[in-house]
């Protein structure tokens, strides 16, 4: 591999892309939900660049695309072309009576909230149900696929104490509960849980023992009490901080000419 | 011996089958042309099963009491769709919160004629603590802690398809749409919106194609998807959805104006589907048949 691109080049949405792209192994059915422009940049481009049998599962269409050259996908979740690239399809209703193979599965999950223990929280803010300072979309379908794909990644569009919080004001989905290795298996929940969280400025991951955010690499340029002063609650802290890794020239070419060739990820 | 009869009726007698207060399950490709007759109706106090855009028109609207849905986001990088946020943050709407498999399972349900359906999703989560419907229980099998889904069930549901006869026999392009056999399957009554009747002869050709057999209303709408997508006839409008998105937006904001012009030019001026066709213009529309 040839040295890598340097820093004040990139966008942290592309370090990001890159960093989940290379954690997505070949033959992976990969399963990317709603307004993640991030997710579906890294899923595609490990799907080019060393996922050829990867099942790439974009809102129930199931495709495989390595041998296009680029991909356009609709900005709108429910536009109906995306169908076109699609190998088979499956409905809501349908996409929810094989959970018994999700072992295979990858996901990804956003959230107006998350917590030390990488619980969720799509529901919305406030104290009061009924009235909701922030009303958020809704869970989708991110209980059930939390509940039940091998892993999953917590991918955030901005790192801040206001999202990463001490405690969820609503759990859409259970990642390590209260923490602890045993934490999904006490509640019989089958999945392998979030394995990352990733924000423009780190990749954390959680501790084996207790399940509490650690983290994992800081991107270029910044430091680790930069991530902590944005974070709501205190972060375990490794004994060795490595810098995120940042892209080959090769998989930047790729991002940038034929995943992302309108800029999005600049842009963010 | 009387003939066999039509299940076909008009936009506007569909939606006079519509009462305030009941539940309406919407299907996706959404049927506007029936979710705009409502609308023009000045139906009141609907429990909407509804997700996206579609359902908040239907909110800003002023129809919708309660509303059952696992999404509202806006598109177009809105996370949430602006009257539906809006509305819940002030608590003029109740929400059932759930998710889709959970949607799924309550449909299920309703049309097995079961007290419940065991789900996994959502155990350990708020969902039942927000929605006291669903119950955590532990299952007398194996004693796993799973949550039991109510029945779901709509007083009626509206779909949009490819084809059907008259006698209610409906074919798909490609297949029925996201979650809408199961809310038909849920309902007392279901109304399809088609963009075509076709033969009972052409039907018959293919009885293995017919996705809803014998639906209880059928209303024939070419375009009546429109701002939304029919898988085979024409691709979403985008535009069209970005102005309304926008609209919306404004009025959450408290600038109403560009909102009530929209409701009032698509929704309560024409009487029937073919007026709003010719507001939408036909220029348009056969730009939609282009992928």
């Amino acid at each position: 591999m040839s040295s890598n691109v340097a820093a004040q080049d990139l966008s942290p949405q592309e370090i990001m892309a890159v960093f989940l792209a290379r954690d997505l192994k070949d033959r992976e059915h990969v399963m990317v939900g709603v307004a993640m422009p991030i997710v579906e940049a890294a899923v595609r481009l490990a799907h080019l660049l060393h996922g050829p049998n990867m099942e790439l599962i974009f809102f129930g269409t199931r495709m495989n695309v390595a041998d296009r050259y680029t991909l356009p996908l609709p900005a709108f979740a429910w536009d109906n072309r995306v169908v076109r690239w699609a190998e088979s399809f499956s409905d809501t209703g349908h996409r929810f009576e094989d959970v018994k193979h999700w072992h295979k599965r990858v996901f990804f999950i956003g959230g107006v909230q998350v917590d030390p223990h990488g619980n969720t929280n799509l529901i919305g803010v406030g104290p009061d149900y009924a009235t909701l300072r922030f009303r958020g979309p809704g869970s989708v379908g991110t209980p059930t696929l939390s509940t039940h794909v091998g892993r999953y990644y917590i991918v955030l569009n901005s790192h801040s104490p206001r999202i990463l919080v001490e405690r969820c004001d609503y759990m859409s989905t259970y990642g390590w509960g209260g923490g602890g290795a045993d934490a999904r298996k006490k509640l019989g929940l089958p999945g392998g849980g979030p394995k990352y969280c990733v924000t423009p400025l780190c990749v954390m991951d959680f501790d084996e023992e207790d399940k509490h955010m650690r983290l994992h690499s800081v991107h270029p340029g910044v430091t680790p009490e930069e991530v902590q002063a944005q974070t709501g609650f205190a972060l375990t802290m490794p004994d060795q901080l490595p810098t995120t890794p940042t892209p080959t020239p090769e998989e930047l070419h790729a991002l940038r000419t034929r995943v992302d060739p309108e800029g999005r990820l600049r842009r963010m | 011996m009387e003939p066999r009869t039509s299940h076909i009726i008009d936009e506007v007698e569909a939606a006079n089958r519509i009462e305030n207060g009941m539940t309406v399950a919407i299907g996706s490709p959404t049927p506007m042309a029936l979710v705009r007759q409502i609308i023009r109706r000045g139906l009141k106090d609907l429990t909407v099963v509804d997700v996206g855009l579609s359902l908040d028109m239907l909110i800003a609207a002023g129809c919708v009491r309660k509303v059952v849905s696992y999404y509202a986001g806006g598109g177009f990088g809105v996370p949430v769709a602006p009257a539906f946020r809006r509305a819940a943050e002030r608590g003029e709407i109740e929400v059932w919160e759930c998710e889709e498999g959970i949607l799924t399972l309550g449909l299920q349900a309703a049309a097995q004629g079961l007290p419940f359906l065991p789900w996994r999703g959502g155990v350990g989560t708020s969902l039942p603590e927000v929605n006291p419907d669903l119950k955590v229980f532990s299952d007398p099998i194996q004693g796993e802690t799973l949550l039991a889904v109510p029945p779901i069930k709509p007083d009626v549901t509206l779909l949009h398809a490819a084809v059907s006869d008259e006698y209610g026999n409906v074919q798909h392009v490609g297949g029925p749409g996201w979650i809408d056999l199961f809310m038909q399957r849920a309902a007392d009554h279901t109304i399809v919106q088609v963009e075509k009747v076709v033969a009972n002869e052409a039907i018959r050709k293919d009885p293995w194609a017919t996705t809803i057999a014998g639906a209880d209303a059928i209303v024939r709408v070419p375009y009546g998807a429109h701002p939304f997508y029919s898988r085979g006839y024409y691709i979403q409008d985008n535009a069209h959805l970005k102005g309304y998105l926008d609209a919306s937006t404004a009025a959450a904001k408290g600038d109403p104006e560009t909102l009530q012009a929209y409701f009032a030019r698509y929704c309560r001026e024409p009487a029937t589907h073919a007026d709003y066709l010719e507001q939408i213009g036909i220029r348009r529309l056969l730009e939609l048949h282009e992928y």
